[in-house]
């Protein structure tokens, strides 16, 4: 559901991108030591997953595309820190080898795709677990889908409000929020569902191997 | 600084510059610099870019054009601005990409460059092992499958995937421990 090059304005870009760089500082500090010749086989294949699954993606009329992340799965087998590096690695490449999302976008995806699906993932997770490990997987993963869905609707839809001429002609993206949101995210309640069913699904492989690090 | 930096510099530069222009022809004019500087590979450079970009602006250029229309707004002049400045940024990130080794540019953030290696590594990884899958697939297949076929199929195949995937990024982790990328 990244939101492609060139809609957004400036004033929502270059702050995303400073506070994107200092989750990244975050994210990455000490990071060099976790990473192992029995770590990083697992990061680069679950990060390749992301990459694969977000390039079969459908356009919304809400200007961004409909597609699973992966997020979800890469959180709860690596953390969310290690979660958020991976995927805005994910999003770099898409970027630049596919035109899929942007380098102006990069930051608002990965806050908002990377650190928050991670982050609700992972609170999610561990607030359901002891209703069982199936049910907190499936409802973590699909909620944090909606959530990430959710914000990059809304950060969309304030574009006309927040860059525009004197006219009121849009400079940016030029659909309001009551666009936005209900053609972003009805379409991500259907993908929610299958984004469950592959978290779940990977997160069953990764506890028989014992990968698991939540 | 290596020459893939400079590019990348120069890449960031412009990216910024263009997002604070707002006159079409100034971004028309910049589309028409980058695709005559962008030499031999200028015009596939161009269809990757609109093809990139075909679905999602047609969808929201229409959106747009209803909901403009019915409110008696201007229509062509904003989207002429938004689609130009669309298809510029998308043309400058492809011609980057043609022009430079990602790796190259991204050699001073070792992180980065670790993690950009073993994805692409994977990505290629992915590639052959579903190449191999879809024509294992298909030999077996002489008549076009049913959907419940195909779909038992992904989901067997899934798993063993996913174990192939793993053991190649165990070797290639395995030939970045012999060669140090882990040490220090």
């Amino acid at each position: 559901m990244h939101i492609p090059d060139g809609f957004l304005s400036p004033q929502t870009w270059l702050p995303a991108w400073g506070v994107a760089a200092a989750a990244w500082t975050w994210a990455g500090r000490g990071l060099a030591r976790r990473l192992d010749e029995t770590l990083v086989p697992r990061l680069a294949m679950l990060t390749a997953l992301a990459y694969a699954l977000g390039l079969i993606m459908l356009p919304l009329p809400g200007g961004t595309s409909g597609h699973a992340l992966g997020v979800a799965v890469l959180a709860l087998v690596f953390g969310v820190r290690l979660a958020f590096l991976a995927y805005s690695g994910v999003l770099l490449l898409q970027a630049l080898l596919f035109g899929a999302g942007g380098i102006t976008a990069l930051g608002v995806n990965a806050l908002a795709l990377g650190l928050v699906g991670a982050l609700v993932t992972v609170g999610l997770y561990r607030l359901l677990a002891r209703f069982g490990e199936a049910l907190a997987v499936t409802v973590a993963a699909f909620v944090s889908l909606q959530v990430s869905a959710l914000i990059v609707a809304l950060v969309l839809g304030l574009q006309p409000t927040i860059a525009r001429r004197e006219d009121g002609t849009p400079l940016f993206f030029p659909l309001g929020p009551e666009i936005t949101v209900p053609a972003v995210l009805l379409p991500h309640l259907l993908i929610g569902v299958g984004e469950a069913a592959l978290t779940l699904f990977v997160w069953r492989l990764a506890r028989r191997k014992g990968w698991v690090a939540t | 600084m290596n020459r893939a930096r400079y590019c990348l510099l120069g890449y960031g530069l412009a990216v910024l510059a263009i997002s604070f222009i707002h006159q079409p022809l100034w971004l028309a004019l910049g589309l028409l610099t980058a695709v005559l500087a962008a030499g031999p590979a200028r015009w596939s450079l161009l269809r990757r870019a609109l093809l990139a970009l075909l679905l999602f602006n047609a969808s929201v250029s229409l959106a747009y054009a209803l909901l403009a229309g019915w409110r008696g707004q201007p229509v062509w002049a904003p989207l002429l601005l938004i689609n130009l400045r669309v298809l510029l940024l998308v043309f400058l990130g492809f011609w980057l990409v043609d022009r430079v080794r990602l790796l190259d540019a991204l050699r001073g953030w070792p992180l980065l460059s670790m993690v950009t290696t073993l994805t692409l590594g994977q990505i290629a990884v992915y590639r052959c092992l579903l190449d191999d899958f879809r024509a294992a697939f298909r030999s077996r297949n002489p008549l076009p499958p049913r959907p419940v076929t195909v779909l038992r199929h992904a989901g067997a195949q899934g798993g063993a995937l996913m174990e192939k995937a793993l053991h190649g990024a165990e070797q290639a982790a395995q030939a970045m421990r012999s060669r140090g990328s882990f040490d220090g």
